[in-house]
């Protein structure tokens, strides 16, 4: 039975693959062929096809790899998974299909032929789920990993005065790395004054408050003070809405306050030149 | 036999650096002798500094929140100084917040504020 699938399968590969990419462009997400050109679309398609005939012909390790390939490119082109399972059973269904047409399959051999594909097909999905997975994988730890680096500097603007810009979600993780980074920062650059910049965190709820909080007091105790500048007027109503305490910490609405208040409170202020 | 921390006078300061990890013994002990200090010499002010300390446990923490307070009782200031990151995540952690106490980033700052504060 499996010699007869593949006989059909390899004889009438082109026209499988010109009725899938019809198929395809019927079923598939909305998002995904707007992602890419019609050329590439059906480039793609012919390669998908061609990975799944290949199933027949190669080793299972030669097949892994090509899947593994296949699939990073896929996730690069932002192909959804559904639609790869989806073109999978859509495969399966063409071949069905064509071998009843042709006869080769009967109501007697269709059990048998079920068997056969079901035995081809599972090995696979599991294949290409998989391989599909392990690169999402990779790409989410590779921009961790960007994303911890880009997490919080801490830029010494003046003697004795830093700034620490935050920009986007503060979570547990990251909370705790603005923590290291900020009293690190500050005993090696013999900061007296810093300077925490919220303008680019978008939602301040307790959570983040708390790790706020924290991170002041954590810094006067190692003997600076610390002032929470950029706090926007909707952060302001829910600070208060929230009933957070904010009392012990300065804060202030923009860098440019702040940093004035410190010079001030390092003794110092920045004048025009007189010419 | 445990060792004790020495306690040094400079004007009408008394300076404190503590090198090592303290026992519960030696901070029980240096609590005492802080007290006697200050008692005898009748300092204003009080730097303890904690540049050589990586480590600090909850009880040596409430020892020393007491010391402050203790000092402040009897009419001194108290400056602490160079805690070091790691100490001051422990500390927060703990939830030990030392909110009455000043603090410096060096023992040269500490006593620069403490000057200031004592308003020489």
């Amino acid at each position: 039975m499996r010699k007869k699938i593949f006989q059909y399968v390899q004889s009438h590969s082109d026209e499988i693959l010109r009725e899938w990419i019809e198929l395809m462009r019927g079923e598939a997400d909305e998002r995904a062929i707007q992602a890419m050109s019609d050329h590439m679309f059906v480039k793609t398609s012919s390669e998908f096809v061609q990975l799944v005939m290949s199933n027949f012909s190669d080793s299972e390790q030669k097949f892994n790899e090509r899947a593994i390939d296949f699939s990073e490119k896929i996730v690069r082109l932002g192909w959804p998974l559904t639609m790869i399972t989806e073109g999978l059973r859509v495969f399966g269904k063409i071949v069905e299909r064509g071998m009843q047409q042709t006869g080769a399959i009967d109501q007697y051999s269709y059990i048998d032929f079920t068997t056969e594909i079901n035995n081809w097909m599972f090995p696979m999905y599991r294949t290409i789920t998989e391989a599909y997975t392990t690169s999402w994988e990779r790409t989410i730890s590779l921009q961790k990993i960007a994303l911890q680096e880009l997490s919080a500097p801490l830029i010494p603007v003046f003697d004795k005065i830093s700034v620490m810009p935050l920009v986007g979600t503060i979570d547990t993780e990251r909370a705790r790395q603005i923590m290291e980074n900020l009293l690190e920062g500050v005993v090696n650059h013999r900061a007296e004054v810093v300077l925490i910049d919220i303008t680019g965190v978008p939602v301040v709820d307790t959570m983040v408050a708390h790790h706020i909080i924290q991170a002041a007091e954590a810094v006067r105790l190692v003997g600076a003070k610390c002032t929470i500048v950029g706090i926007r007027p909707e952060i302001a109503q829910t600070i208060v809405n929230l009933g957070i305490n904010l009392e012990d910490v300065t804060t202030t609405s923009t860098m440019k306050k702040g940093v004035e208040q410190a010079l001030a409170a390092t003794s110092r202020q920045i004048v025009e030149v007189q010419e | 036999m445990n060792m004790r921390i020495p306690i040094l006078k400079l004007h009408d300061c008394l300076l404190i650096s503590i090198q090592w990890e303290l026992d519960d013994q030696t901070a029980l002990q240096f609590q005492e002798d802080l007290l006697h200090k200050i008692h005898e010499t009748s300092a204003r002010g009080v730097v303890i500094d904690f540049t050589s300390i990586d480590f600090i446990d909850s009880f040596i923490a409430k020892v020393l929140g007491d010391v402050i307070s203790m000092s402040k009782l009897m009419g001194a200031k108290v400056v602490i100084t160079g805690i070091q990151p790691a100490v001051a995540i422990t500390l927060i952690e703990l939830g030990i917040r030392l909110e009455e106490v000043m603090t410096a980033l060096d023992l040269e700052k500490g006593l620069e504020k403490l000057q200031r504060e004592l308003g020489d």
